[in-house]
């Protein structure tokens, strides 16, 4: 078990996560686009929101993994499994709370439940597991943070 | 008013096209936008009524009788459509925007209806069907605002000032009353595999204003000057509305599958770039001044044919790919027009013409343009040689038949200019010349075989093919693409004889003939306008002119112009706007500005292959 497993773990497993992602977009299965999601946060310029999505996002797989890391730690235990139930969970808290409630709280330019008038544009909430971007969301979400949470335990193991 | 609807479909000359670079809405005379492809213009229709009644529609009109009058907003593609009623007047105008620096949607329709006078009670009803209304298209609500969803793709319906959305049964509709001073929105914000964005009113407002002064500063950049600038104006503007932004690529046309013959079969997706369009509008930019367009269109043609060199594909799709499956859609089609297509099977076919066209734009755009690299002047020079192989065989021609393959004249003419113009951009050093002597030596052999096979003494014309006694108006091409000595009595003959046998007044037929369909269809319209470039060429500028005005009447009233004209009826048929027709337009306007009484001929044989245009 070491933090470069899980580092390492944590750049592949965002790397197919990401891919996974595109691939349920190209597939029609959803509008989730996490790296829009993030950029937007930081600029309204679409294609710099892309580039800065694209590394916040990058930045937050190895933060996560590094989570998982510590969790691994604390309970001395870790694996391929143990990964994938992690990103297991992973998903269902991205999807219940993460994205779907936190998100639109802290983002600057996506709309909730409490939003007035307003003079700039708004981006569209997830809403509950993210179903807002498609009936084929969770099903995507789910499969990419397994894919993650199976390869961040994995590569963590991995390290010694 | 061009007249109503015939079971749900409106005349095609009823339509005038919107667009923002990526995709393009057709908008009918009575307010109805019967197509709309989300997200580009090869994509599938969310609004496709134009090809069954059942597959998308977003109507605006006043509730009441009316009467209704257009035009675009000048030197725009900004359209504004007057309803008058008993009651008052209402304005609405209809934009695709482009976006700015703010975080805007993906595609954005705008649909501003203001009130002129009195109170003019207004409906407007969206029903969006996503993948050419065979997809399952659900309606819900996001923050209050309606939401069309289908796989990854969107669409929300806002309204600001027009009236609260209502849902119904697959649809969204709002009323509103225009008054003078009111003015409301309807907005369609759509995404296509990412999250929708919901602009701000005044973010729409300023989105509006911007687009329209983009396009009125492009307009004013077109250097084209002369007694028919309005008219080349709109056709640019119109040309623009199918050049497809992200690549540089020019459409053939912004519709699939309207037909040359109502309740015909010969319905074909247009929304590819046909190599055959590529001379043409090359010099069309770069007559007009448009030399990024020049550059980005060449470029992406030199990108696109690069996946098939030496070999060339019939057309591309807009994105480069070579790929374009013809595929049947469960459609009812414009009056009954069927099969509907998407997709288009010719792309494979043999067209030997192709060649020509891409050794004169390259050609041109080193004359007039840029500069050609070594990379590319290697595969020009690989083009040649592979006519030298090619040209003693049958092939498609430029029409596309599909029936066995003939030795079609004008695909000929076309093989000996490509290789006179290999020739002279090598002479140039602009491709290599090794292989020079060769290429002099085939086009000395096409030429014979044009004049000997092709050409029929006793009537004093070029013939459709060797050995037929069919005419074909395509030959003109030829002679606008250098062919020849426009002043030699051969072509003097030909204009005469495809004037006596294929036109009628304004109309020109494609052909005589068969082509290996069943049916008929209209006069063409680009043949028209090849026809009065031909007579401003062989020193009749009078005649040119003549028929050029009468030409124009070929148009709908906003000056969009269709593939085909029903000469019985002057109903417009087939895919439209229609690149090559306005290409054609251009090309013949500029050229008879450029050839004052007395005409001065050029004289073009094969060491004189680049008229200057």
């Amino acid at each position: 078990m070491s933090v470069a497993g899980a580092l390492a773990g944590g750049f592949v497993g965002t790397v197919v996560l990401t891919t996974t992602l595109r691939a349920g977009s190209e597939l029609r299965l959803t509008r989730m686009d996490l790296p829009f999601l993030l950029g937007t946060a930081v600029t309204a310029d679409r294609a710099r929101a892309k580039a800065v999505g694209y590394a916040l996002h990058f930045a937050f797989g190895l933060l996560f993994a590094l989570v998982y890391y510590a969790v691994f730690v604390a309970i001395g235990r870790d694996g391929w499994a143990l990964g994938a139930v992690f990103g297991l969970v992973h998903a269902v808290f991205a999807g219940t709370a993460l994205v779907s409630v936190l998100l639109p709280v802290v983002h600057p330019r996506m709309g909730g439940t409490d939003t007035a008038a307003v003079s700039a544009a708004l981006l569209e909430p997830p809403g509950f597991m993210m179903l807002n971007y498609g009936s084929g969301t969770p099903l995507v979400s789910i499969a990419a943070h397994v894919a993650y949470g199976t390869l961040v335990g994995g590569f963590t193991a991995l390290g010694g | 008013m061009t007249g109503p609807r015939t079971a749900g479909y409106a005349p095609l000359a009823s339509y005038a096209a919107i667009g923002d670079g990526r995709t393009l809405a057709l908008v009918a005379e009575d307010g109805s936008i019967d197509w709309l492809a989300l997200p580009d213009l090869d994509s599938p229709s969310v609004f496709g009524a134009l090809l069954d009644p059942d597959a998308g529609q977003f109507s605006l009109a006043p509730v009441a009788a009316h009467t209704a009058t257009r035009r675009y907003l000048p030197g725009t593609n900004l359209l504004e459509t007057t309803f008058a009623t008993a009651s008052g007047t209402a304005r609405v105008v209809d934009a695709l925007t482009v976006p700015g620096s703010g975080l805007a949607p993906a595609r954005e329709l705008v649909r501003r209806i203001e009130g002129v006078d009195g109170e003019v009670p207004m409906r407007w009803r969206v029903r969006p069907r996503f993948g050419y209304g065979l997809a399952g298209t659900r309606i819900a609500r996001r923050l209050g605002v309606p939401v069309a969803t289908a796989g990854s793709d969107a669409l929300a319906v806002l309204s600001f000032d027009a009236g609260q959305p209502e849902i119904g049964a697959g649809e969204i509709t709002g009323d509103l009353v225009a008054r003078p001073g009111s003015a409301g929105l309807v907005v369609l914000s759509a995404a296509d595999g990412e999250p929708l964005v919901l602009p701000a009113r005044a973010e729409v407002e300023a989105r509006l204003s911007a687009t329209a002064d983009l396009w009125r500063d492009w307009a004013a950049r077109l250097t084209y000057r002369g007694r028919y600038t309005d008219t080349v104006t709109r056709s640019a503007l119109a040309l623009r509305l199918l050049v497809y932004a992200p690549s540089g690529a020019l459409a053939a046309a912004g519709t699939t599958s309207l037909p040359e013959q109502i309740g015909g079969e010969r319905n074909w997706d247009y929304r590819y770039s046909w190599i055959r369009d590529s001379a043409l509008a090359l010099s069309a930019f770069l007559r007009l001044g448009c030399a990024p367009e020049a550059r980005a269109y060449f470029w992406w043609l030199m990108q696109a044919s690069q996946l098939t060199h030496p070999k060339l594909r019939v057309l591309y799709r807009l994105d480069g790919g070579a790929r374009a499956v013809e595929r049947t859609l469960p459609l009812s089609g414009y009056r009954d027009s069927r099969p509907v297509r998407a997709g288009n099977d010719a792309a494979g076919q043999t067209q030997l013409d192709t060649y020509g066209e891409l050794m004169r734009t390259a050609w041109l755009y080193a004359n007039g343009c840029g500069h050609i690299d070594v990379d590319v002047g290697r595969r020009l020079a690989g083009i040649a040689d592979l006519v030298c192989e090619l040209w003693h065989q049958p092939d498609h021609g430029i029409w596309e038949v599909r029936g066995e393959r003939r030795h079609f004249t004008q695909s000929k003419m076309m093989c000996a200019i490509t290789l006179d113009l290999a020739v002279a951009l090598a002479g140039r050093g602009v491709i290599p010349d090794r292989r020079m002597r060769w290429w002099r030596d085939e086009a000395d052999a096409v030429r014979e075989f044009v004049e000997t096979r092709c050409f029929d003494p006793r009537r004093g014309t070029y013939l459709r093919s060797a050995g037929s006694t069919d005419l074909d108006a395509a030959v003109l091409l030829a002679l606008l693409h250098g062919y020849g000595d426009a002043r030699s009595p051969r072509w003097a003959g030909t204009v005469d004889a495809i004037r006596a046998d294929l036109a009628s007044a304004a109309y020109v037929r494609r052909y005589s003939g068969d082509d290996g369909l069943e049916g008929t269809e209209g006069a063409f319209v680009a043949c028209t306008f090849w026809l009065v470039e031909a007579l401003a060429l062989t020193g009749r500028r009078s005649e040119a002119a003549r028929l050029f005005d009468q030409a124009l009447a070929l148009g709908n009233d906003v000056g969009l112009y269709a593939e085909e004209v029903d000469p019985g009826t002057g109903e417009q048929l087939g895919n439209l706007p229609q690149a090559l027709s306005h290409l054609a337009l251009i090309s013949a306007a500029t050229t008879i500005d450029a050839h004052p009484e007395p005409v001065v001929s050029p004289t073009v044989g094969r060491a004189a292959p680049g008229r200057s245009r």
